[in-house]
């Protein structure tokens, strides 16, 4: 996987760069918004991610440059402008994620991984699962070893969420702006009384715990090596 | 509603004023007209009446009694515009000849002027007349007395009524200037309405609107012109400020990304549990350091008002239940009791994330403010000119000397400093998103506890 990243902040370009090889990305830098743009036209890459506010050309600028020359490599853009107008012009441009500075790493590796999923999942599944965990999305049953589970909705979109994601890291911004639709910043930790409630349910009585608690990133639903 | 603001707004009152003084205007240059016409009526009757008396003296010298009465015959038709009166007597005022049966009895005005009311006078002639008459006498150098009388009531008359169509052109004038200026004043303030309107909504924090100018002329036009140059001035300098806070972001936040960066690098290379302990309360540290600049700059932003082009329509009832939503299970962790009372209300014209944000802030300080077992109350209602959201609680309320302070940034009631997690920025942030949205917000007393009202305009919908 090749990663084209475009940030003028040469430490914080270093961090990513580093974090990313160590995910197992081959990254390519470009320190301003020319030099990206030009490497983002003549070469091909799996994933961008952008800084906003870049020296010459200017990311979003680089992003629509791209759309309108029909390459759709999936971007996500960095930003110190964490507002939700910008966020909108950001996603209007062309941007498939935004992500505020300052983010922990494993915000920014999640969000890669499901920008770069997006791009591979394209037929319409129908069937989720994770170990013994079942869903069906068209029945809207949940099962897991045969136990049938009563789910809320929004439990059942907070599990749908986590089951199309399974394996990865998603955090509590992430559940936010996809299962509850909002861009909001949270006083408490409300998400956790979300997932915990979400644990009790599908987890309690069993010996494999598959929500887990990702320290100081967020969660993830899967089978623990 | 409407005309009250007519009757009190400057313009009429200016109007008014100038309608008076120009009515004493008028009245002074009516006054000058009047004396005029009555001046030119009053001499033109002296002349006649001189002329008169000094012919029949000539025609009586001349011809004695049987000429004088040829003269009154010629001169007393009914043909003749102006009819006279005359009378010769004796030096005892006895009837020699004349128009007259006897002397009248004349009372002397100034410059040698009679006047007498003739009814007995004029037993020959059957007139109507019962008024005024105007005489002068001659004495003759025989000793005969020559008078010449003049009907005097239609100069009156025609004076009166020159009068009278003066006073009432007078009156017409100020009623229609009155009038006028009323309209004049509807007319000016529906100009001034709708430039108060536009600033209004550029003051609510829509600074990409301008006054449009074009209906308007001259001295208003000018306004118009000088209000949209001040507010670009305005939108340059504020945009200057918010480059400058938008790079402090970019600047300061990026270092913190660093530090945070790197003590969550520190923690995974760490295999001590004491050092990763230690680590981990120096990442949380550093969130909630982050956590809080970015409240300010949040908070910031949007006071800047920059935030309108987030604005769609949207469900209060959805946003309200979905906050309810995501709290109740909080709320349950405290064995609260979550009640809600929810009106199905109308679409909303506003920013969802930002309200979203509002009442989240509010009901999370209401269930971190209540203690166990206590309980919250969320409701939406409409109200005629507002949709209202409430958030009460049974808590501990706030202080009567506080509640003015808690929209402050970074105040924190005494009792609750230390003991419960906040920046002291939860509410600043509500009322900024409020304010963005024309409303109101309130602190009331919900004994005990605490009772949050919002109330957001019911028609947002931009001027186009």
């Amino acid at each position: 996987m090749r990663i084209l990243l475009i940030e003028d902040d040469n430490s914080v370009a270093d961090y990513i760069i580093k974090g990313l090889k160590e995910s197992g990305y081959q990254v390519e830098h470009a320190a301003d918004g020319k030099s990206g743009l030009v490497k983002a036209t003549t070469e091909e890459f799996d994933a961008l991610i952008v800084d906003r506010m870049l020296p010459n050309v200017d990311g979003l600028t680089i992003i629509q440059t791209l759309r309108a020359s029909n390459n759709n490599t999936p971007a996500l853009i960095l930003s110190a402008l964490g507002e939700v107008d910008d966020r909108v012009k950001g996603l209007k441009a062309g941007g498939d994620d935004y992500l505020t500075k300052p983010f922990a790493f494993a915000e920014l590796l999640a969000r890669i991984e499901v920008v770069l999923r997006r791009q591979e999942t394209g037929s319409a599944v129908t069937r989720l699962k994770v170990a013994d965990l079942e869903m069906d999305l068209l029945a809207h049953k949940v099962t897991r070893g045969g136990v049938v589970f009563n789910l809320q909705p929004r439990e059942y979109k907070l599990l749908e969420y986590l089951m199309r994601h399974a394996g990865q890291v998603v955090t509590r911004t992430m559940l936010l702006e996809n299962v509850w639709d909002y861009h909001f910043d949270p006083q408490t930790n409300v998400i956790d009384v979300h997932i915990s409630r979400l644990r009790q349910k599908i987890d309690k009585g069993f010996d494999q715990p598959l929500l887990n608690t990702v320290r100081g990133a967020g969660y993830m639903l899967d089978v623990p090596q | 509603m409407f005309l009250s603001k007519i009757f009190t707004s400057f313009t009429f009152r200016f109007l008014v004023g100038y309608v008076a003084w120009l009515s004493v205007s008028v009245f002074m240059v009516l006054g000058v007209i009047y004396a005029f016409i009555a001046y030119d009526s009053f001499s033109d009757v002296h002349r006649s009446v001189n002329q008169e008396l000094d012919e029949l003296s000539a025609a009586y010298l001349s011809g004695g009694v049987e000429s004088a009465d040829t003269f009154i015959r010629e001169h007393s038709g009914p043909e003749r515009l102006i009819r006279f009166f005359y009378f010769i007597g004796d030096e005892n005022r006895q009837r020699i000849t004349g128009s007259l049966e006897q002397w009248p009895a004349t009372e002397t005005y100034r410059d040698g002027w009679l006047g007498f009311d003739l009814q007995d006078a004029l037993s020959t002639i059957k007139d109507p007349v019962n008024t005024e008459f105007i005489a002068r006498i001659k004495t003759l150098p025989s000793g005969e007395q020559v008078l010449v009388a003049r009907h005097y009531a239609d100069i009156l008359t025609s004076t009166k009524l020159v009068a009278g169509a003066l006073i009432q052109s007078m009156v017409v004038t100020i009623i229609l200037g009155t009038l006028g200026g009323a309209v004049a004043t509807a007319l000016s303030l529906r100009q001034i309405e709708r430039i108060n309107k536009t600033v209004r909504h550029i003051m609510s924090g829509d600074f990409s609107e301008r006054i449009d100018g074009k209906g308007s002329r001259g001295d208003l036009r000018q306004l118009s012109i000088n209000i949209n140059q001040m507010l670009d001035r305005i939108e340059v300098l504020m945009n200057g400020v918010r480059q400058v806070s938008d790079n402090i972001a970019h600047d300061l936040r990026t270092p913190l990304t660093r530090l945070r960066n790197r003590l969550s690098e520190l923690y995974n290379e760490t295999a001590c549990p004491d050092a990763q302990g230690e680590v981990a309360a120096l990442i949380e540290e550093a969130d909630g350091l982050l956590g809080t600049f970015s409240a300010l700059l949040r908070i910031t932003q949007v006071e800047s008002g920059n935030r309108r082009s987030g604005f769609a329509d949207i469900d209060l009832c959805t946003l309200v239940s979905d906050v309810i939503e995501l709290y109740e299970p909080l709320a349950q962790d405290k064995d609260q009791q979550l009640e809600t009372g929810m009106a199905k209300v109308g679409a909303f014209h506003g920013d969802r994330n930002l309200l979203f944000q509002a009442v989240a802030n509010l009901v999370d300080n209401a269930i971190k403010y209540t203690p166990e077992g206590g309980r919250v109350f969320v409701g939406l209602s409409v109200e005629p000119a507002a949709f209202k959201i409430s958030v009460a609680d049974s808590g501990v309320g706030i202080p009567a000397g506080d509640k003015e302070k808690v929209f402050q940034r970074f105040f924190r009631v005494e009792s609750s400093r230390g003991k419960q997690p906040g920046n002291g920025l939860g509410l600043s942030l509500v009322q900024a998103v409020v304010r963005l949205h024309e409303g109101e917000i309130s602190l009331e007393d919900n004994h005990p506890g605490l009772r949050v009202v919002i109330r957001l305009p019911r028609d947002t919908t931009p001027v186009v």
